[in-house]
Protein backbone atom coordinates (compact mmCIF):
# COMPACT_ATOMS: atom_id res chain seq x y z
CA UNK A 1 0.00 0.00 0.00
CA UNK A 2 1.36 3.47 -0.86
CA UNK A 3 2.95 5.48 1.96
CA UNK A 4 2.80 8.92 0.31
CA UNK A 5 -0.56 10.29 -0.75
CA UNK A 6 -1.90 13.35 -2.57
CA UNK A 7 -2.92 16.26 -0.34
CA UNK A 8 -6.44 15.68 1.07
CA UNK A 9 -7.75 18.85 -0.57
CA UNK A 10 -6.77 17.44 -3.97
CA UNK A 11 -8.91 14.37 -3.26
CA UNK A 12 -11.73 16.77 -2.41
CA UNK A 13 -11.25 18.74 -5.64
CA UNK A 14 -11.22 15.44 -7.54
CA UNK A 15 -14.40 14.15 -5.88
CA UNK A 16 -16.11 17.53 -6.28
CA UNK A 17 -15.24 17.60 -9.97
CA UNK A 18 -13.41 20.93 -9.83
CA UNK A 19 -9.93 19.47 -10.33
CA UNK A 20 -8.74 19.90 -13.90
CA UNK A 21 -8.03 17.01 -16.24
CA UNK A 22 -4.23 16.90 -15.93
CA UNK A 23 -4.18 16.73 -12.14
CA UNK A 24 -7.21 14.41 -12.16
CA UNK A 25 -5.22 11.98 -14.27
CA UNK A 26 -2.58 11.67 -11.56
CA UNK A 27 -5.17 11.30 -8.79
CA UNK A 28 -7.14 8.64 -10.72
CA UNK A 29 -3.89 6.78 -11.43
CA UNK A 30 -2.89 6.90 -7.74
CA UNK A 31 -6.32 5.52 -6.77
CA UNK A 32 -5.55 2.38 -8.77
CA UNK A 33 -2.81 1.66 -6.20
CA UNK A 34 -4.32 3.05 -3.02
CA UNK A 35 -7.29 1.55 -1.14
CA UNK A 36 -7.11 4.32 1.49
CA UNK A 37 -7.51 7.14 -1.01
CA UNK A 38 -10.21 5.19 -2.84
CA UNK A 39 -12.13 5.03 0.43
CA UNK A 40 -11.63 8.76 1.01
CA UNK A 41 -12.84 9.63 -2.48
CA UNK A 42 -15.88 7.38 -1.97
CA UNK A 43 -16.65 9.31 1.22
CA UNK A 44 -16.27 12.66 -0.51
CA UNK A 45 -18.53 11.46 -3.31
CA UNK A 46 -21.09 10.49 -0.65
CA UNK A 47 -20.78 14.07 0.53
CA UNK A 48 -21.52 15.19 -3.06
CA UNK A 49 -24.54 12.88 -3.04
CA UNK A 50 -25.90 14.51 0.10
CA UNK A 51 -25.30 17.99 -1.28
CA UNK A 52 -27.10 17.00 -4.50
CA UNK A 53 -30.04 15.50 -2.64
CA UNK A 54 -30.36 18.65 -0.50
CA UNK A 55 -30.35 21.20 -3.32
CA UNK A 56 -33.62 23.10 -3.64
CA UNK A 57 -35.24 21.36 -6.65
CA UNK A 58 -35.74 23.36 -9.85
CA UNK A 59 -38.82 22.23 -11.79
CA UNK A 60 -38.07 20.70 -15.18
CA UNK A 61 -40.20 21.12 -18.31
CA UNK A 62 -43.30 18.95 -18.40
CA UNK A 63 -42.17 17.41 -21.68
CA UNK A 64 -38.73 16.40 -20.43
CA UNK A 65 -39.62 12.91 -19.26
CA UNK A 66 -41.41 12.12 -22.53
CA UNK A 67 -38.49 13.41 -24.58
CA UNK A 68 -36.14 11.30 -22.52
CA UNK A 69 -38.19 8.13 -22.97
CA UNK A 70 -38.33 8.72 -26.73
CA UNK A 71 -34.56 9.05 -26.80
CA UNK A 72 -34.19 5.90 -24.74
CA UNK A 73 -36.45 3.96 -27.13
CA UNK A 74 -34.15 4.83 -30.00
CA UNK A 75 -30.93 4.19 -28.08
CA UNK A 76 -29.55 0.70 -28.12
CA UNK A 77 -28.21 -0.37 -24.77
CA UNK A 78 -24.46 0.01 -24.84
CA UNK A 79 -22.69 -3.21 -23.97
CA UNK A 80 -20.48 -2.87 -20.93
CA UNK A 81 -16.88 -2.16 -21.90
CA UNK A 82 -14.74 -5.26 -22.16
CA UNK A 83 -12.07 -5.00 -19.48
CA UNK A 84 -8.57 -5.50 -20.84
CA UNK A 85 -6.72 -8.52 -19.51
CA UNK A 86 -5.40 -7.65 -16.07
CA UNK A 87 -1.72 -7.35 -15.37
CA UNK A 88 -0.62 -6.75 -18.93
CA UNK A 89 0.17 -3.05 -18.56
CA UNK A 90 2.70 -1.19 -16.50
CA UNK A 91 0.37 1.80 -16.50
CA UNK A 92 -2.66 2.11 -14.24
CA UNK A 93 -5.91 2.09 -16.21
CA UNK A 94 -6.67 5.84 -16.32
CA UNK A 95 -3.18 6.58 -17.64
CA UNK A 96 -3.22 3.63 -20.05
CA UNK A 97 -6.40 5.00 -21.59
CA UNK A 98 -4.92 8.51 -21.80
CA UNK A 99 -1.68 7.37 -23.46
CA UNK A 100 -2.88 4.43 -25.50
CA UNK A 101 0.58 2.82 -25.61
CA UNK A 102 3.06 1.04 -23.36
CA UNK A 103 6.35 2.69 -22.25
CA UNK A 104 8.47 0.77 -24.76
CA UNK A 105 6.35 2.09 -27.62
CA UNK A 106 6.84 5.74 -26.63
CA UNK A 107 9.45 8.23 -27.80
CA UNK A 108 11.74 9.65 -25.12
CA UNK A 109 13.76 12.85 -24.91
CA UNK A 110 17.01 12.80 -22.94
CA UNK A 111 17.33 15.55 -20.32
CA UNK A 112 20.67 14.49 -18.84
CA UNK A 113 22.34 11.07 -19.05
CA UNK A 114 20.01 8.49 -17.54
CA UNK A 115 17.03 10.84 -17.27
CA UNK A 116 14.39 10.94 -19.99
CA UNK A 117 11.03 12.61 -20.49
CA UNK A 118 8.36 11.14 -22.73
CA UNK A 119 7.49 12.87 -25.94
CA UNK A 120 3.92 12.01 -24.94
CA UNK A 121 2.35 14.68 -22.83
CA UNK A 122 -0.92 16.42 -22.11
CA UNK A 123 -1.50 19.97 -21.03
CA UNK A 124 -4.44 22.12 -20.09
CA UNK A 125 -4.13 25.71 -18.97
CA UNK A 126 -0.88 26.08 -17.04
CA UNK A 127 -0.72 22.39 -16.08
CA UNK A 128 1.03 19.67 -18.00
CA UNK A 129 1.82 16.00 -17.59
CA UNK A 130 4.41 13.70 -19.10
CA UNK A 131 6.39 10.64 -18.05
CA UNK A 132 9.79 10.73 -16.35
CA UNK A 133 12.15 7.79 -16.70
CA UNK A 134 15.29 7.48 -14.59
CA UNK A 135 18.02 4.87 -15.05
CA UNK A 136 19.15 3.06 -11.87
CA UNK A 137 20.94 5.48 -9.56
CA UNK A 138 20.58 8.47 -11.87
CA UNK A 139 20.01 11.99 -10.60
CA UNK A 140 17.56 14.59 -11.81
CA UNK A 141 19.37 17.96 -11.96
CA UNK A 142 18.57 20.19 -8.98
CA UNK A 143 15.71 22.44 -9.84
CA UNK A 144 13.27 24.70 -8.13
CA UNK A 145 9.69 25.18 -9.09
CA UNK A 146 7.81 28.26 -10.06
CA UNK A 147 4.70 26.27 -9.25
CA UNK A 148 3.70 22.93 -7.82
CA UNK A 149 4.86 19.52 -9.01
CA UNK A 150 3.63 16.01 -8.35
CA UNK A 151 5.22 12.68 -9.22
CA UNK A 152 3.47 9.31 -9.17
CA UNK A 153 5.84 6.34 -9.09
CA UNK A 154 4.73 3.49 -11.38
CA UNK A 155 7.91 1.40 -11.45
CA UNK A 156 11.00 1.28 -9.24
CA UNK A 157 11.53 4.10 -6.78
CA UNK A 158 13.45 7.28 -5.99
CA UNK A 159 14.52 9.30 -2.98
CA UNK A 160 15.09 12.96 -2.23
CA UNK A 161 15.58 15.07 0.87
CA UNK A 162 11.88 14.63 1.73
CA UNK A 163 11.57 10.87 1.59
CA UNK A 164 11.72 7.61 -0.33
CA UNK A 165 9.02 6.90 -2.88
CA UNK A 166 7.90 3.52 -4.17
CA UNK A 167 5.29 2.25 -6.62
CA UNK A 168 1.96 3.99 -6.05
CA UNK A 169 3.45 6.82 -3.97
CA UNK A 170 2.81 10.46 -4.81
CA UNK A 171 5.56 13.01 -4.13
CA UNK A 172 4.32 16.61 -3.95
CA UNK A 173 6.47 19.73 -4.14
CA UNK A 174 5.26 23.22 -3.50
CA UNK A 175 6.28 26.30 -5.36
CA UNK A 176 9.91 27.20 -4.79
CA UNK A 177 10.94 23.92 -3.14
CA UNK A 178 14.32 22.71 -4.39
CA UNK A 179 14.79 18.97 -4.38
CA UNK A 180 17.32 16.43 -5.60
CA UNK A 181 15.74 13.20 -6.78
CA UNK A 182 17.92 10.10 -7.09
CA UNK A 183 16.56 6.92 -8.63
CA UNK A 184 16.94 3.72 -6.62
CA UNK A 185 20.05 1.78 -7.58
CA UNK A 186 18.30 -1.54 -8.16
CA UNK A 187 16.22 -0.70 -11.21
CA UNK A 188 14.73 1.80 -13.57
CA UNK A 189 12.23 4.28 -12.14
CA UNK A 190 9.19 5.38 -14.13
CA UNK A 191 6.95 8.22 -12.95
CA UNK A 192 4.02 10.29 -14.08
CA UNK A 193 5.08 13.93 -13.72
CA UNK A 194 2.48 16.69 -13.34
CA UNK A 195 3.51 20.31 -13.19
CA UNK A 196 1.65 23.53 -13.01
CA UNK A 197 4.34 25.81 -14.48
CA UNK A 198 7.66 25.43 -16.30
CA UNK A 199 10.61 24.50 -14.09
CA UNK A 200 13.63 26.68 -13.42
CA UNK A 201 16.86 24.70 -13.09
CA UNK A 202 19.28 25.99 -10.48
CA UNK A 203 22.36 23.78 -10.93
CA UNK A 204 25.49 24.51 -12.99
CA UNK A 205 23.81 23.28 -16.16
CA UNK A 206 20.58 24.97 -15.28
CA UNK A 207 20.85 27.86 -17.72
CA UNK A 208 21.34 25.40 -20.55
CA UNK A 209 18.44 23.20 -19.52
CA UNK A 210 16.20 26.19 -19.10
CA UNK A 211 16.93 27.20 -22.67
CA UNK A 212 16.46 23.79 -24.17
CA UNK A 213 13.60 22.41 -22.17
CA UNK A 214 10.28 23.76 -21.20
CA UNK A 215 8.73 20.73 -19.65
CA UNK B 1 -33.34 -2.91 5.58
CA UNK B 2 -32.38 0.44 4.19
CA UNK B 3 -33.82 3.53 5.80
CA UNK B 4 -36.39 5.42 3.79
CA UNK B 5 -34.81 7.95 1.47
CA UNK B 6 -37.79 10.23 1.69
CA UNK B 7 -38.75 10.46 5.33
CA UNK B 8 -41.83 12.50 4.46
CA UNK B 9 -43.51 9.62 2.70
CA UNK B 10 -43.31 6.26 4.45
CA UNK B 11 -45.04 4.45 1.56
CA UNK B 12 -42.32 5.48 -0.88
CA UNK B 13 -39.73 2.78 -1.65
CA UNK B 14 -36.26 4.17 -1.13
CA UNK B 15 -34.21 5.27 -4.09
CA UNK B 16 -31.81 2.37 -3.84
CA UNK B 17 -34.68 -0.08 -4.27
CA UNK B 18 -35.99 1.92 -7.22
CA UNK B 19 -32.59 1.77 -8.91
CA UNK B 20 -32.38 -1.97 -8.35
CA UNK B 21 -35.85 -2.36 -9.87
CA UNK B 22 -34.68 -0.44 -12.94
CA UNK B 23 -31.59 -2.63 -13.16
CA UNK B 24 -33.37 -5.95 -12.73
CA UNK B 25 -36.73 -5.43 -14.38
CA UNK B 26 -36.33 -2.34 -16.57
CA UNK B 27 -39.10 -1.00 -14.34
CA UNK B 28 -40.29 2.22 -15.95
CA UNK B 29 -42.54 3.15 -13.03
CA UNK B 30 -39.53 3.02 -10.72
CA UNK B 31 -37.57 5.04 -13.28
CA UNK B 32 -40.32 7.66 -13.39
CA UNK B 33 -40.17 7.96 -9.60
CA UNK B 34 -36.40 8.39 -9.74
CA UNK B 35 -36.79 10.98 -12.46
CA UNK B 36 -39.37 12.95 -10.49
CA UNK B 37 -37.07 13.07 -7.50
CA UNK B 38 -33.67 13.56 -9.08
CA UNK B 39 -34.28 15.49 -12.33
CA UNK B 40 -35.13 18.79 -10.53
CA UNK B 41 -32.08 18.35 -8.29
CA UNK B 42 -29.74 17.55 -11.17
CA UNK B 43 -31.10 20.63 -12.92
CA UNK B 44 -30.41 22.73 -9.83
CA UNK B 45 -26.89 21.31 -9.64
CA UNK B 46 -26.18 22.16 -13.29
CA UNK B 47 -27.65 25.64 -12.90
CA UNK B 48 -25.45 26.30 -9.86
CA UNK B 49 -22.47 25.31 -11.94
CA UNK B 50 -23.36 27.86 -14.60
CA UNK B 51 -25.56 26.04 -17.15
CA UNK B 52 -28.53 28.01 -18.49
CA UNK B 53 -32.01 26.48 -18.28
CA UNK B 54 -31.98 24.57 -21.57
CA UNK B 55 -28.37 23.38 -21.22
CA UNK B 56 -29.21 22.21 -17.71
CA UNK B 57 -32.19 20.21 -19.02
CA UNK B 58 -30.00 18.69 -21.75
CA UNK B 59 -27.63 17.55 -19.03
CA UNK B 60 -30.55 16.22 -16.95
CA UNK B 61 -31.52 14.07 -19.95
CA UNK B 62 -27.94 12.85 -20.37
CA UNK B 63 -27.65 11.93 -16.71
CA UNK B 64 -31.02 10.19 -16.49
CA UNK B 65 -30.29 8.28 -19.71
CA UNK B 66 -27.08 7.04 -18.13
CA UNK B 67 -29.04 6.08 -14.99
CA UNK B 68 -31.38 3.95 -17.13
CA UNK B 69 -28.65 2.41 -19.27
CA UNK B 70 -26.14 1.73 -16.49
CA UNK B 71 -28.43 0.87 -13.59
CA UNK B 72 -26.99 -2.65 -13.54
CA UNK B 73 -23.67 -1.19 -12.36
CA UNK B 74 -25.25 0.41 -9.29
CA UNK B 75 -24.12 -1.37 -6.11
CA UNK B 76 -25.96 -0.27 -2.95
CA UNK B 77 -23.10 -1.63 -0.81
CA UNK B 78 -20.76 0.95 -2.35
CA UNK B 79 -22.88 4.06 -2.73
CA UNK B 80 -26.33 5.46 -2.03
CA UNK B 81 -28.56 6.25 -4.99
CA UNK B 82 -27.91 9.99 -4.69
CA UNK B 83 -24.14 9.44 -4.46
CA UNK B 84 -24.16 7.24 -7.55
CA UNK B 85 -26.28 9.73 -9.48
CA UNK B 86 -24.09 12.57 -8.23
CA UNK B 87 -20.98 10.96 -9.74
CA UNK B 88 -22.76 10.53 -13.08
CA UNK B 89 -23.94 14.17 -13.03
CA UNK B 90 -20.46 15.43 -12.11
CA UNK B 91 -18.82 13.43 -14.90
CA UNK B 92 -21.38 14.31 -17.57
CA UNK B 93 -21.00 17.98 -16.75
CA UNK B 94 -17.22 17.80 -17.05
CA UNK B 95 -17.42 15.91 -20.34
CA UNK B 96 -20.00 18.24 -21.84
CA UNK B 97 -19.23 21.68 -20.44
CA UNK B 98 -15.46 21.55 -20.14
CA UNK B 99 -15.03 19.38 -23.21
CA UNK B 100 -12.70 17.28 -21.13
CA UNK B 101 -12.76 13.58 -20.59
CA UNK B 102 -12.66 13.01 -16.87
CA UNK B 103 -9.99 10.43 -15.99
CA UNK B 104 -11.98 7.87 -14.03
CA UNK B 105 -10.90 4.80 -12.15
CA UNK B 106 -12.72 1.72 -13.46
CA UNK B 107 -13.32 -1.31 -11.25
CA UNK B 108 -10.89 -3.37 -13.32
CA UNK B 109 -8.11 -0.78 -12.90
CA UNK B 110 -6.98 -1.82 -9.44
CA UNK B 111 -3.29 -2.65 -9.56
CA UNK B 112 -2.20 -6.06 -8.32
CA UNK B 113 0.31 -4.61 -5.87
CA UNK B 114 -2.02 -1.99 -4.43
CA UNK B 115 -5.45 -3.39 -5.01
CA UNK B 116 -6.31 -4.79 -1.62
CA UNK B 117 -10.00 -4.84 -1.02
CA UNK B 118 -11.25 -2.18 1.36
CA UNK B 119 -11.08 -3.29 4.97
CA UNK B 120 -14.44 -3.82 6.71
CA UNK B 121 -14.02 -0.35 8.25
CA UNK B 122 -14.48 1.13 4.81
CA UNK B 123 -17.58 -0.85 3.96
CA UNK B 124 -20.46 1.28 5.03
CA UNK B 125 -24.17 1.12 4.76
CA UNK B 126 -24.44 3.85 2.19
CA UNK B 127 -27.88 5.21 2.94
CA UNK B 128 -27.34 5.27 6.70
CA UNK B 129 -24.03 7.00 6.20
CA UNK B 130 -25.73 9.61 4.03
CA UNK B 131 -28.04 10.29 6.94
CA UNK B 132 -25.13 10.88 9.34
CA UNK B 133 -23.24 12.84 6.70
CA UNK B 134 -26.16 15.19 6.27
CA UNK B 135 -26.09 15.96 9.97
CA UNK B 136 -22.34 16.61 9.88
CA UNK B 137 -22.61 18.94 6.88
CA UNK B 138 -25.50 20.77 8.50
CA UNK B 139 -23.44 21.38 11.63
CA UNK B 140 -20.21 22.52 9.97
CA UNK B 141 -19.00 25.96 11.05
CA UNK B 142 -20.06 28.47 8.35
CA UNK B 143 -16.53 29.08 7.06
CA UNK B 144 -15.96 25.34 6.58
CA UNK B 145 -19.35 24.81 4.93
CA UNK B 146 -18.57 27.72 2.62
CA UNK B 147 -15.33 26.26 1.21
CA UNK B 148 -17.03 22.88 0.82
CA UNK B 149 -19.94 24.31 -1.13
CA UNK B 150 -17.62 26.35 -3.35
CA UNK B 151 -15.74 23.17 -4.24
CA UNK B 152 -18.85 21.15 -5.08
CA UNK B 153 -21.17 23.79 -6.49
CA UNK B 154 -18.97 26.40 -8.09
CA UNK B 155 -16.27 24.38 -9.78
CA UNK B 156 -13.57 26.04 -7.72
CA UNK B 157 -10.35 24.28 -6.80
CA UNK B 158 -9.00 25.34 -3.42
CA UNK B 159 -6.51 27.78 -4.98
CA UNK B 160 -9.38 29.56 -6.73
CA UNK B 161 -11.41 29.66 -3.52
CA UNK B 162 -8.46 31.42 -1.92
CA UNK B 163 -8.35 34.04 -4.67
CA UNK B 164 -12.10 34.55 -4.80
CA UNK B 165 -12.64 34.84 -1.08
CA UNK B 166 -9.46 36.84 -0.53
CA UNK B 167 -8.28 34.45 2.16
CA UNK B 168 -4.80 32.92 2.22
CA UNK B 169 -4.38 29.53 0.57
CA UNK B 170 -3.15 28.06 3.85
CA UNK B 171 -6.38 29.15 5.53
CA UNK B 172 -8.49 27.54 2.80
CA UNK B 173 -6.54 24.32 3.17
CA UNK B 174 -6.94 24.40 6.94
CA UNK B 175 -10.70 24.92 6.65
CA UNK B 176 -11.04 22.15 4.10
CA UNK B 177 -8.98 19.76 6.18
CA UNK B 178 -11.00 20.54 9.31
CA UNK B 179 -14.19 19.95 7.33
CA UNK B 180 -12.78 16.67 6.01
CA UNK B 181 -11.95 15.48 9.53
CA UNK B 182 -15.55 16.13 10.57
CA UNK B 183 -16.91 14.42 7.46
CA UNK B 184 -14.79 11.35 8.13
CA UNK B 185 -16.40 11.04 11.55
CA UNK B 186 -19.68 10.36 9.78
CA UNK B 187 -18.00 7.22 8.46
CA UNK B 188 -16.86 6.18 11.89
CA UNK B 189 -13.28 7.28 11.33
CA UNK B 190 -10.97 10.09 12.30
CA UNK B 191 -12.76 10.73 15.59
Amino acid sequence: MPAHHPAPELLLDYAAGSLRAVQSLLIAAHLAYCPDCRAQVAELEACGGVLLADLPPEPVSDSLFGTLMTRLDTTAATPPPVPPPAGTSLFPGPLRRAIGAEPEALDWVRVVPGVHLSAWGVSAGTASACLLRMAPGSRVPAHRHTDSEMLLVMKGGFSDEFGAYRVGDVASYDTGTPHHAVADADGECLCLLVQDQPLVFTGPLGWLLNRGFRF
Amino acid sequence: MLPKADSNDPTMPDHEQLLLAVARNRDSTAFRALFDHFAPRIKAYMRRLGADGSAAEELVQDVMMAVWLRADRFDPALASASTWIYTIARNRRIDRVRQERRPELQPEDLMADGGEEPTPDHQFEAAETAFRLRAVIGNLPPEQADVLRLAYYEDKVHAEISAERGIPLGTVKTRLRLALVRLRRAFGEGA
